[in-house]
């Protein structure tokens, strides 16, 4: 005798889709344990230190936050990292610029050491940076003697601290400019220039344009570090109070003095720049994926 | 504009794209420049539009020396094979873009360049496409604007780079015959660089085919195709059976046998071209090759067979017409009706 079994399709069906299941997603509980634990990560590392930089800096109140603002140590501080970050990102903006079109349009001896090169901050130790500066410009340094002789201030002032914020960040706008360049390669370039466009009326109005967003990225990420630097402003600075102290040098000098809120209350100014870095970084990200449209050739 | 290429040389590295070019195109002509990759035809096109340099030789456009001017002041339009359209300009602003970037001198007013623009968007039929971006296109449309762009200036000589390389087989067919129309229309000398020899026989006046950076013949369609000058033209250019034979003393031997056929000047090693149509086919013994039909197929007026040669049983591919049907099996002789021998065995 025989027995027949027949499935109904709606048993196949469901059976097929517990297979299924099993297949492509683990039980909840792995689940459970993969997704706790990096909500536990995020939580220790990431939003438990930020919430505790602003409830601290706002632990005495509102009034003490601002007057903590308003001192006129924090005041140069802000002042200080303000310019500092002005002029070392619209100066690694030109040299970025400059070189991701060297190293993306042009073949030349040399490019792949160009291109260590300008990697070279982000391998190097920031610290190391800031003592290259001081054996360059010190008292006993290289050209220490001949700026003391004419009376120019370099090491432990303004100019040094540029320096080396801009040596430091200089990777930024050219890393995220070359591959983007070198991805559009240089065909638009070539009928600008054949239909007679002159070469800087080719950068401005074909290039430019098709790398605007990329760049923008470059120079936020250029910008947070700038002003976040610590390491290579903190040898050359000199931290000489109300005029070389620029807000990260100033969060430590507080926050060695005890004086807890105050340091908190600037870091909670650097902290609001990483957040508005981040979001505006998220919205850039999407617009440069936009402008990166798939050509169908 | 008549253009003169003399003597050019390029060379990467060890890799010599050009070795020692001429070439002289006439005015009004529109010519193809045609061979495989890597054959120093893209070179070439460059170095004439003066987006590259020749490292010795010399270009010039009716007589007056093209290097001493850079890519912009020699108003040749280029066709690029990926367009380059500017993907940031909507469709009326790349047309309208050779005219923007003109000197203040020369610049004509915004109605003009207006109306120029409607002009050439209508000559390529996109006008309803002006207001577009480049990645709303459709590659046929692209090309056709990238045309109308590098046309705004009015070139004195047009150059073409794989124009239509990057589209479907149909739609390339349809610009093929779209460009021999404009051509005649607009009467411009003209470049275009193809490895297709389809497009290049169908489409230009005269045909250039080049290999290794050397050009080995220039011709019309009908001359490189019937008179091919090398082997290498001969196997490039339609299909073609190469037999490897032996000629000594005026007698040409494939193998052992004997094909009494006129060796022309070849000499020693060389090698036997016949077109695929041009083997004759007879009964055995009238022929100067013999063999056996291995396999038949039928196209609608030709029958293609497998023919494996008496002897070493190498097989050729032969087209016939269908007056006489072949079988599996059937012994038969071949004679070549019109041939090509050329000396060396490479």
């Amino acid at each position: 005798m025989t027995i027949t079994i027949i499935n109904s399709p709606v048993t196949v069906e469901r059976a097929q889709s517990v297979a299924r299941q099993d297949l492509h997603t683990e039980p909840w509980l792995v689940r459970g344990i993969i997704i706790g634990v990096a909500v536990m990560f995020l939580t220790v590392f990431v939003v438990l230190p930020l919430i505790l930089v602003f409830s601290e800096a706002l632990s005495k109140g509102v009034g003490f936050y601002l007057s903590a603002l308003g001192d006129s140590e924090a005041l140069s501080a802000i002042w200080l990292t303000l310019i500092t970050a002005v002029i070392s990102v619209s100066l690694n903006l030109v040299f970025g610029v400059a070189a991701a079109w060297a190293v993306a349009k042009f073949e030349f001896r040399g490019k792949t050491l160009l291109v260590t090169l300008i990697d070279l901050p982000f391998s190097v130790s920031p610290v190391i940076s800031g003592l290259v500066f001081v054996l360059l410009f010190g008292a006993q340094g290289f050209f220490g003697p001949w700026l003391m002789a004419h009376g120019i201030n370099i090491l432990f002032a303004v100019p040094a601290i540029v320096l080396a914020t801009t040596f430091v960040t200089f990777p930024f706008v050219a890393r995220e400019l070359i591959p983007l360049m070198q991805e559009q390669g240089s065909q638009e370039e070539e009928a600008a220039i054949s239909l007679g466009a002159s070469g800087w009326r080719t950068f401005v109005v074909v290039t430019l344009p098709n790398i605007k967003w990329g760049l923008l990225y470059g120079v936020l990420l250029c910008n947070a570090r700038a002003m976040g630097e610590f390491g290579a402003v903190s040898v050359v600075s000199g931290h000489i109070r109300g005029e070389t102290n620029t807000m990260p040098l100033l969060v430590e000098i507080l926050y060695n003095e005890y004086q807890l809120v105050a340091s908190f209350a600037i870091a909670s100014l650097l902290a609001l720049l990483a957040l508005l870095t981040l979001i505006a970084k998220t919205i850039l990200e999407g617009q440069i994926e936009e402008g990166q449209l798939p050509r169908d050739d | 504009m008549t253009i003169e290429v003399r003597n050019i040389v390029k060379q990467y590295g060890a890799f010599k794209a050009l070795d020692n070019v001429d070439l002289r195109v006439a005015d009004g002509e529109l010519l193809a420049l045609l061979g495989p990759s890597g054959s120093g035809k893209t070179s070439l096109l460059r170095i004439i539009a003066g987006l590259d340099w020749p490292d010795s030789g010399e270009v010039s456009f009716d007589g007056e020396n093209a290097l001493a001017r850079g890519a912009g002041e020699r108003h040749v339009g280029f066709v690029f094979q990926h367009y380059a359209l500017f993907r940031h300009m909507s469709v009326f602003e790349n047309v309208a873009f050779g005219l923007r970037v003109q000197p203040r001198a020369v610049r004509k007013s915004e109605a003009q360049i207006r109306a120029r623009v409607k002009e050439l968007l209508d000559l390529v039929q996109l006008d309803w496409l002006a207001n577009r971006y480049p990645s709303q296109l459709s590659g046929g449309q692209r090309q056709r604007i990238a045309l109308a762009r590098a046309l705004a200036i009015e070139p004195r000589i047009l150059l073409l780079d794989e124009p239509f390389g990057a589209l479907d087989a149909k739609v390339r067919k349809e610009l093929r015959q779209w460009l021999r129309t404009l051509h005649e229309e607009i009467h411009v000398t003209s470049i275009f660089v193809t490895h297709d020899q389809e497009e290049a026989l169908e489409v230009a006046n005269r045909v250039v085919v080049m290999d290794k950076g050397k050009i080995e013949q220039i011709g019309t369609p009908g001359d490189v195709y019937d008179n091919p000058a090398t082997a290498f033209v001969h196997s490039f250019i339609g299909e073609s059976i190469v037999l490897p034979v032996d000629v000594s003393d005026g007698q040409v031997k494939l193998g052992h046998r004997p094909l009494n056929i006129d060796a022309g000047s070849a000499s020693g090693p060389s090698k036997l071209f016949v077109r695929r149509h041009d083997m004759q086919i007879g009964p055995l013994g009238e022929g100067a090759l013999e063999g056996t039909v291995r396999r038949v197929r039928t196209f609608g007026p030709i029958q293609r067979a497998d023919i494996a040669l008496s002897g070493d049983d190498t097989l050729v591919e032969i087209d016939a017409p269908r007056d006489r049907p072949l079988t599996t099996g059937d012994a038969i002789s071949l004679q070549p009706r019109r041939y090509r021998i050329f000396a060396g065995q490479e």
